[in-house]
């Protein structure tokens, strides 16, 4: 909240002077120019050092100099008649008031800047993870009788502490994991084939060098890194690596651990973008297909623009689409986009990328000014940071008419008229599962492979002081096999290890915990 | 809308991964170099603008391309559209060079019948202890391949960064005025002075069956 006050601040002296603390944030223009800053290390909260994501976040607030000026012209015509505008139209004055203007006075910014509000405030985040932790420790029931409040809650953000967790149940890569148990510690253990190992290695220091976890060489983020995607070469060798899969693996390890990083990206991999990552990159180039076709329904603007110019859905659509627009939107709306697209499959992906689509080139004012190929692709490429914006991005998302028997209906069309020009695919894959529901559907966990094992083990201090127990067990996982992980009830005296986070034992106690390393792997 | 160029030359940047294709755009076009930039995944263009003789302006459309084998199917079809390739390989790394002859063939092969001036650039040239692969081999090579230039060049250093993509604008517009490269219909790898329609790339349909 108190960030929303100085930047409410310092939009009125935009341009004359800037807020001090604002400062990092929004001078930054690209990603080189971090050089100085990097020894600062003043990450935001997401954990990125004064970012070149965030940036874009930040400047989603600054309505664009034009607008702000029609905008006043329109208040100053209202202003001058008000009775009237009072009395006949009241409406008009509001949508101006609640979704726009930002200038004019302070009370309208205030609510300018709840609506917009980024942060939602603390009292909220509480109450939304009691109600996480109550879905995640019955998952099963919640899936199967009230899918419908699961996804509502996606869309509404998962809340940050719980969402590594939240991502592995919807998933499916928790069930995964619990069922080849010791699988990733095998992969991992094994050498790797060079050929993969060489490109991978290159490719590490190349994710998200701004964020904390990837900003060193050879550091915990970018080790980790190496052993998710090694894991999956191994996992999957006649599919390999492809270089898009690194920022996904990256993204999934700023929420959990590696091994469960690992079963994240195989879900992604085979359930939800089946086909996108291996030889021939043919189901990319078919989206790229279904994407266009779509736009024709959604904006005929658009679509006209780019059929008229012959721009090839590849061009623009392939980073969006392979990274899951994790290269592309700012950081707030990544975390929200990935919260539904878990939930809801690749239809979140499409939706996305309509709506920039839309926005960008939904108008014949804005297309005046790109007559061509190369104009159209400079504007799709810095898409404006107000279409980006997490509160407006995930409401067009949500409004959004376009359904999975849309992008199924419009699959088989594409696939046969790509069978006609190409050939067969030469890439067989898997059929794409529509979300967290089909997964579960096609593949049904037992209870017990959704309990969900303690991450944080908190040793009991002993009173022995020549005991050689004295590091923390932070991360520690318990063997499965051990029955006092499965069993501990609140009365039961602690054992030798005491439990943070057991079915049986969260508490909110633990979850306001002031630890974000905690919180991440609850 | 841009009206004041004169010729518009399509160029493609290939090679492997790693060998430092983006550097040398980045460095050439912003004047910068970045360690940790992220690896384009498909195709990305940059542009810019050269002032040849007085008064002669060039727009340079440049395509760069992700170097991944299995990024190909998309990198290929922009072959097409350019008149001119850097064919970049890294100075130390001795399999880089030996897999240029497989890139050449596969764009020669790509963009037949239409004409596509090369430049061979080895880079990193700044890692002078490193270098596995020496000016004399390279310039055979490209001698055998008609290349015309070779060039080392540094990214990281800026060494003959500029001079390298002037070299091969040079060529392809001497190549051009003495009717070596034939503009045809359908063909939008280089453009003289049409204002207004900016670059339409070939039929997406008829273009697609001939690739992967």
């Amino acid at each position: 909240m108190a960030r929303n006050g100085l930047r409410a601040d310092s939009q009125n002296l935009r341009g004359t002077s800037e807020n001090l603390s604002e400062r990092e944030s929004s001078s930054i223009g690209s990603d080189s120019e971090i050089n100085g800053f990097t020894t600062e290390k003043q990450t935001d909260k997401y954990g990125f050092i004064g970012g070149a994501q965030q940036h874009t976040e930040e400047s989603a607030q600054d309505v664009p100099p034009e607008v702000v000026r029609q905008r006043e012209v329109k208040w100053l015509d209202m202003l001058n008649s008000w009775d009237k505008w009072m009395a006949k139209r009241h409406k008009k004055l509001c949508s101006e008031n609640h979704y726009k203007h930002k200038t004019l006075n302070a009370s309208e910014n205030h609510q300018v800047q709840q609506i917009r509000a980024q942060d939602v405030p603390p009292e909220v985040v509480r109450e939304r993870e009691v109600k996480w932790l109550d879905m995640l420790n019955s998952w099963d029931k919640w899936m199967a009788k009230r899918h419908k409040k699961i996804k509502l809650r996606c869309q509404k953000g998962i809340p940050p502490s719980l969402r590594g967790r939240a991502w592995l149940y919807l998933s499916g890569g928790k069930v995964k994991l619990e069922q080849n148990h010791g699988k990733f510690q095998e992969l991992d253990s094994k050498p790797g084939d060079p050929k993969w190992l060489d490109v991978i290695e290159k490719d590490l220091h190349r994710q998200f060098p701004f964020h904390e976890m990837f900003v060193s060489r050879g550091g915990h983020g970018q080790q980790d890194l190496y052993r998710v995607l090694k894991a999956y070469t191994l996992y999957r060798p006649e599919e390999g690596y492809c270089q898009a899969q690194a920022p996904i693996a990256a993204v999934l390890l700023m929420h959990m651990p590696a091994e469960e990083a690992f079963w994240g990206l195989v879900q992604i991999c085979e359930k939800y973008l089946p086909g996108y990552y291996s030889a021939g990159l043919e189901a990319i180039q078919l989206d790229g297909e279904i994407l266009f076709a779509l736009l024709r329904r959604i904006s005929t603007v658009a679509y006209k623009h780019l059929k008229k110019h012959k721009i090839d859905p590849v061009l623009y659509m392939t980073e969006w689409f392979m990274c899951a627009f994790s290269r592309t939107l700012p950081w707030a709306s990544v975390l929200r986009v990935w919260d539904m697209f878990f939930c809801e499959g690749v239809k979140i992906i499409f939706r996305v990328g309509l709506v920039l689509l839309k926005n960008m080139l939904g108008s014949s004012d804005k297309l005046k000014v790109c007559q061509g190929l190369y104009e159209t692709m400079e504007l799709l490429r810095t898409v404006e940071p107000r279409y980006m914006q997490e509160g407006f991005l995930m409401r067009e998302i949500i409004e959004l008419q376009v359904s999975e028997r849309d992008i199924e209906k419009e699959h088989l069309v594409q696939l046969k008229r790509w069978k006609e020009t190409h050939g067969e695919l030469r890439c067989k894959s898997p059929p794409r599962m529509h979300g967290a529901r089909a997964i579960m559907i096609a593949d049904p966990p037992t209870h017990k492979d959704l309990l969900q094992a303690p991450t944080i083990i908190v040793e009991p201090p002993l009173e022995d002081a020549s005991s050689k127990q004295k590091k923390k067990g932070k991360n520690k996982r318990e063997p499965p096999s051990n029955p006092t992980t499965e069993t501990l009830s609140p009365a039961h005296p602690p054992s030798p290890t005491l439990q943070k986070d057991t079915p049986l034992q969260q508490s909110n106690q633990s979850l306001s915990s002031s630890s974000t390393e905690q919180d991440t792997y609850l | 809308m841009d009206f004041s160029w004169n010729y518009r030359f399509g160029i493609i940047i290939l090679g492997d991964s790693f060998v430092g294709k983006s550097s040398l755009l980045q460095r050439y076009t912003e004047g910068m170099f970045d360690k940790s930039r992220q690896s384009p995944l498909g195709i990305d263009f940059k542009v810019k603008h050269l002032e040849f003789e007085p008064g002669i302006l060039i727009k340079l459309l440049l395509w760069d391309t992700a170097g991944q084998e299995r990024f190909k199917s998309i990198s290929r079809s922009y072959m097409r559209n350019s008149v001119g390739c850097l064919l970049v390989f890294d100075l130390t790394k001795r399999q880089t060079f030996e897999r240029l002859r497989d890139w050449y063939n596969e764009v020669i092969d790509y963009v037949k019948p239409s004409k596509m001036v090369f430049i061979l650039i080895g880079h990193k040239c700044d890692l002078e202890e490193e270098q596995e692969v020496s000016k004399e081999e390279a310039e055979r090579l490209a001698k055998e391949l008609g290349i015309t230039h070779y060039v080392e060049a540094s990214a990281k250093d800026n060494l003959n960064v500029d001079s390298a993509f002037e070299s091969l604008t040079m060529e392809i517009y001497e190549l051009f005025h003495a009717g070596r490269i034939p503009i045809r219909e359908g063909w939008y790898g280089l453009s003289v002075g049409v204002p207004v329609d900016l670059y339409n790339p070939d039929e997406p349909k008829t273009e697609k069956s001939g690739c992967c």
